[in-house]
């Protein structure tokens, strides 16, 4: 290019910060440091001797100030410039970004299947929309992400195993926040891992799905089902003010149903969904039946995708600001209050004239439906109160049964996590007290139908008003080939 | 053209005054320069649009105030974690994870390494100005040895640890197909570097591979220096330990060209095996003989033994001939070679209980497994066991039927010991009769359907298995 061509410099003194990089950068000497303090900045500003000046242009390069020294416009007189020479009306020339929705794309009617839990999340995964897999792998939780790397290139889709699974959850970040759905299986300890990404993800408002097949604690504890991560899913996750929505499946088939939910629900809040199982569900084998509709996935408008229609977009956990990080953390507990309204689920099993509660989830909830059974054939009032949602916990349902319920019993593999959430779910209901007992067992192994059988008969004893049968059935039976 | 910086920096501080103009770097910090060479690179390869900016915890977090294109902020150390997750969403995205040393050279070592080895075409740029700038000026990897620093107070050391070089290590991996190390100290450099960052991004934009730029920048605030003075320090000192200059420049053709993923409906549910063929049902009813509701069963042996094969057959009969069915293996470290047992439900409606500690029927492999679990056998119950490695069988409560049948002898007969638990499943239908034989036979056929071979044998294996079981080679123990 002829030296002809090329501008001049040119700066607005107050965008200076006087660092002199300029200075040493221009070959002519002719700039320098004013004597005269520039009075918005306080800093004393360089001076270019534009006679001198033959436009080499290295002070540009020199200048660490995007809008520091640059070209100057041809024919602009010295004295006082009009910034809208340089800068335009708008900060940016980027589109108002757009939503590409969803498409349901109907499926025929299918045979049902037999799946193991892990597997019947993954292909909940795969009908939802999710291409892009990230994870590490860990026991009971590894066929699932097994099954997504066999699968997902099939589909053209990416499995990515990270070098951790603090490394899986920022993939997800990424994915997520370029407005694609992903997921990862981790178990316990791995989930403890992924904390850190999941407040980032909460922060700057970034969907994902997260199957965490719970295993024993603490510490590297077994690889045997306990349901002891509800504590964090609920009310760990991570630092600062953070909720998602917390899923726990009782059997494959819901395991592959709310995977489905799972992906719905962080894309309609924008924040992660975690789906909690337990070691036994995620290996346990059973039917499943695939839904009449699978999901192509489009690009919300919020995304930060690398197109045109998206480029203005910003995805940050950061506001510096104390105002604005509370203005953001009030967004946030709007949108909390939403969940809490909107999402609690339960399934009621034989609740309406129960004078005991079992209160269960995951496996525990199927044994104890078997339970449920029993003492109803024996003659007792008890149903099974089985939280679909944990957080929110599904108080809704729950608080009309406990005008007639004399008591609940929470079942669960853990130390009381689950029954910590209904503690504080009717202490924020402000419910009356409620007797609530509990059975539980530890370190992967789960609480049977006979114990809890046993459990509420014992129960039903020490209250004279309640209805209760006398004996136990035999589980003698004849065995008589045909 | 239009440049990739904002007009107004409207997220700094709201845009207001000075800020709305000015970055919120120091007097003399590199990291201005860095974004100047980075954005002219972007407006001079045309993809503004496409760019991904990721601005992890440093001093650059808030590069986002500053860069016209899609920004993404990310946790201390993650950034390339966070841009795979954008490349493999946006494989057209560009992508620039712009890092600091203590992110990209501390905490997130696991992260760069890794995304770095994988090698997509995407573009690094990390500046290492040998301190931590943000949080005030501690050490950093590549604080220099004797270097003073809020937590190396009396000079680095050993015990402090050794100043990292990470061009060179980054260079060392198969992944990236361009590193350079350049530095900001005089207009030569600058020009080097200006130049790099605009080589790394284009190797992205071509579809090449992954370029890395690493750039020795100024820190004068924590250095307590002034602008020139940091210039001075990062030639006189940095350079001498972090040599300047292309650490690696392979030439690649582009590659990364991935189709955009399938949600063709058809291919969706071929791939996952789903099918509208519906399965044969043989059985005409619930086998009510065995339990009302709910039968359970467990099979057990060693690891190898094939019990899991089978009970999962077991599961899936029941669903094929229209019941809820589970299969439950136990599951862990010792799968391969130690015990293995396996819970099997077929409820009438729905398997509330999906274990069997008190199982209808006990199928078992070994002494051992018979042993363990026979006495948890209902009264009234079925216990079936491989005669052949149990010579004697174990006295459990009179009202168990104790059924031997020499499973291993039958498949060794048959030439393949292999197909000892298909010889058990023959006998474990014959002794129940859960479901019709043609049952188990379908689900047999069904779970292999490529292997004739097999598929004959074990037809053969689960027809002997039956008839052993009705017509016994000896008496079964009991």
């Amino acid at each position: 290019m002829p030296v002809t061509m090329r501008a001049k410099p040119f700066l607005f003194p107050t965008f200076c910060k006087a660092c002199g990089r300029c200075i040493e950068a221009c070959p002519k000497d002719c700039i320098e440091m004013s004597t005269e303090i520039d009075p918005v900045t306080g800093l004393t500003p360089v001076v270019i001797d534009l006679e001198v000046c033959n436009a080499c242009g290295l002070c540009f390069t020199a200048c660490p100030e995007p809008h520091g020294l640059l070209p100057r416009p041809e024919g602009l007189g010295a004295g006082e410039v009009d910034p809208s020479v340089f800068f335009g009306p708008r900060p940016s020339t980027a589109p108002v970004p757009e939503t590409i929705p969803d498409t349901r794309v109907p499926l025929p009617s299918f045979e049902p299947m037999v799946l193991k839990g892990t597997h019947a999340s993954a292909v909940g995964a795969l009908l939802a929309g999710c291409r892009h897999f990230f994870g590490y792998p860990i026991t009971p939780s590894t066929e699932g992400a097994e099954l997504m790397a066999r699968l997902l290139p099939e589909l053209d889709g990416f499995f990515v195993q990270a070098v951790s699974e603090v490394a899986a959850v920022n993939m997800i970040y990424g994915c997520g926040g370029a407005g694609l759905p992903s997921m990862t299986f981790t178990s316990s300890p791995g989930f403890s891992l992924m904390l850190e990404g999941i407040s980032y993800m909460i922060g700057a408002e970034i969907p994902g799905v997260f199957v965490n097949v719970m295993r024993g604690g603490p510490g590297l504890g077994n690889i045997g089902p306990e349901q002891a991560d509800i504590k964090l899913v609920c009310r760990g996750l991570g630092h600062g003010n953070t909720h998602a929505v917390v899923l726990a499946p009782s059997t494959p088939q819901e395991m592959l149903d709310l995977t489905m939910l799972a992906f719905e629900l962080a894309f309609r809040y924008r924040n992660p969904v975690v789906l909690v199982g337990d070691g036994y569900l995620g290996q346990i084998m059973g039917r499943v039946e695939l839904p009449c509709e699978m999901v192509r996935p489009g690009i919300p408008e919020w995304a930060v995708h690398g197109d045109e229609t998206h480029r203005g977009n910003l995805l940050s956990s950061i506001q510096i600001a104390e105002a604005d990080l509370e203005a953001h953390n009030v967004h946030l507990n709007d949108k909390y209050r939403r969940m809490i309204e909107r999402e609690q689920r339960a399934e009621l099993y034989r609740c309406d004239d129960a004078d005991w509660l079992v209160v269960a989830c995951n496996t525990p909830a199927r044994m104890a439906k078997g339970a449920v059974e029993s003492l109803r054939a024996q003659g007792a009032s008890v149903g099974l109160f089985r939280p679909v949602t944990l957080w929110p916990f599904p108080s809704g349902d729950l608080l009309p049964l406990l005008d007639r319920a004399r008591g609940l019993l929470v079942v669960e593999a853990g130390s009381g996590q689950l029954e910590d959430e209904l503690r504080l779910a009717l202490s924020h209901a402000g419910a009356p007290g409620t007797r609530i007992e509990n059975l539980r067992r530890f370190g992967g192994m789960l609480p049977q139908g006979q114990d809890i059988v046993d459990k509420v008969i014992a129960l039903a004893h020490g209250d004279p008003s309640c209805t209760a049968p006398s004996t136990t059935t035999s589980h003698a039976t004849a065995m008589a080939p045909a | 053209m239009h440049s990739a910086f904002y007009d107004h920096f409207a997220r700094h501080g709201h845009g207001a005054g000075l800020k709305g103009h000015a970055t919120h770097y120091c007097p003399g910090c590199g990291h201005g320069l860095a974004h100047k060479y980075l954005a002219e690179a972007i407006t001079e390869l045309d993809v503004q649009d496409r760019t991904v900016a990721i601005s992890p915890v440093g001093c650059a977090v808030f590069l986002y105030y500053y860069f016209d294109v899609g920004n993404t902020q990310a946790a201390h150390g993650r950034a390339p974690a966070v841009a795979l997750g954008h490349k493999l969403a946006n494989p057209s995205s560009i992508v620039v994870s712009y890092q600091g040393d203590g992110d990209l050279a501390s905490i997130g070592l696991a992260e760069i390494l890794q995304v770095v080895q994988m090698g997509l075409p995407m573009t690094f740029v990390f500046i290492n100005n040998a301190i931590y700038g943000m949080t005030g000026g501690q050490m950093a990897p590549t604080t220099l040895m004797g270097q003073t620093t809020t937590t190396s107070p009396h000079g680095r050391d050993r015990f402090t640890g050794q100043t990292l070089r990470v061009a060179e290590m980054i260079a060392g991996l198969d992944g990236p197909i361009y590193v350079e190390r350049v530095a900001l100290f005089d207009r030569k450099q600058r020009t080097r570097a200006k130049r790099a960052i605009a080589k790394a991004l284009r190797l992205q934009v071509e579809n090449r591979g992954l370029g890395f730029v690493e750039v020795l920048a100024e820190c004068p605030t924590q250095l307590h220096m002034t602008p020139i003075e940091a210039e001075r320090w990062v030639q006189e000192k940095m350079v001498p330990v972090f040599p300047l200059g292309v650490k690696k420049d392979l030439t690649a053709e582009p590659w990364f060209t991935p189709e955009a993923p399938s949600f063709d409906a058809r291919r969706l549910t071929r791939t996952i095996h789903a099918s509208t063929e519906p399965a044969p049902r043989f059985g005409d009813g619930f086998p009510a003989h065995v339990d009302e509701h709910d039968v359970a069963i467990k099979f057990a042996g060693a690891g190898g033994d094939g019990a899991q094969t089978i009970a999962r057959l077991t599961a899936k009969s029941g669903i094929n001939e229209g019941f809820d069915a589970t299969y439950i293996p136990s599951y862990g470290p010792e799968s391969r070679g130690g015990t293995s047992y396996a819970d099997v439900h077929v409820a009438r409606r729905e398997v509330l209980s999906p274990a069997a500690p008190e199982p209808h029927v006990l199928v078992a492999f070994n002494p051992p497994s018979l042993e363990k679990f026979g006495p948890c056998v209902r009264p009234g119950g079925l216990v079936l066991y491989d005669q052949t490695v149990t010579p004697e069988a174990p006295r459990l409560d009179p009202s168990v039927q104790m059924v031997g049948v020499p499973f291993t002898g039958i498949a060794a007969d048959l030439g393949k010991v292999k197909v000892k638990n298909t010889v058990a499943l023959g006998a474990f239908q014959a002794a129940t009769r859960l479901f019709p034989a043609d049952s188990f036979l379908e689900a047999l056929r069904r779970s292999m359907p490529d292997d004739c071979e097999m598929a004959v044998l074990n037809e053969e294996a689960f027809r002997r298995g039956a008839m052993a079981f009705d017509e016994p080679f000896d008496e079964p123990a009991n």
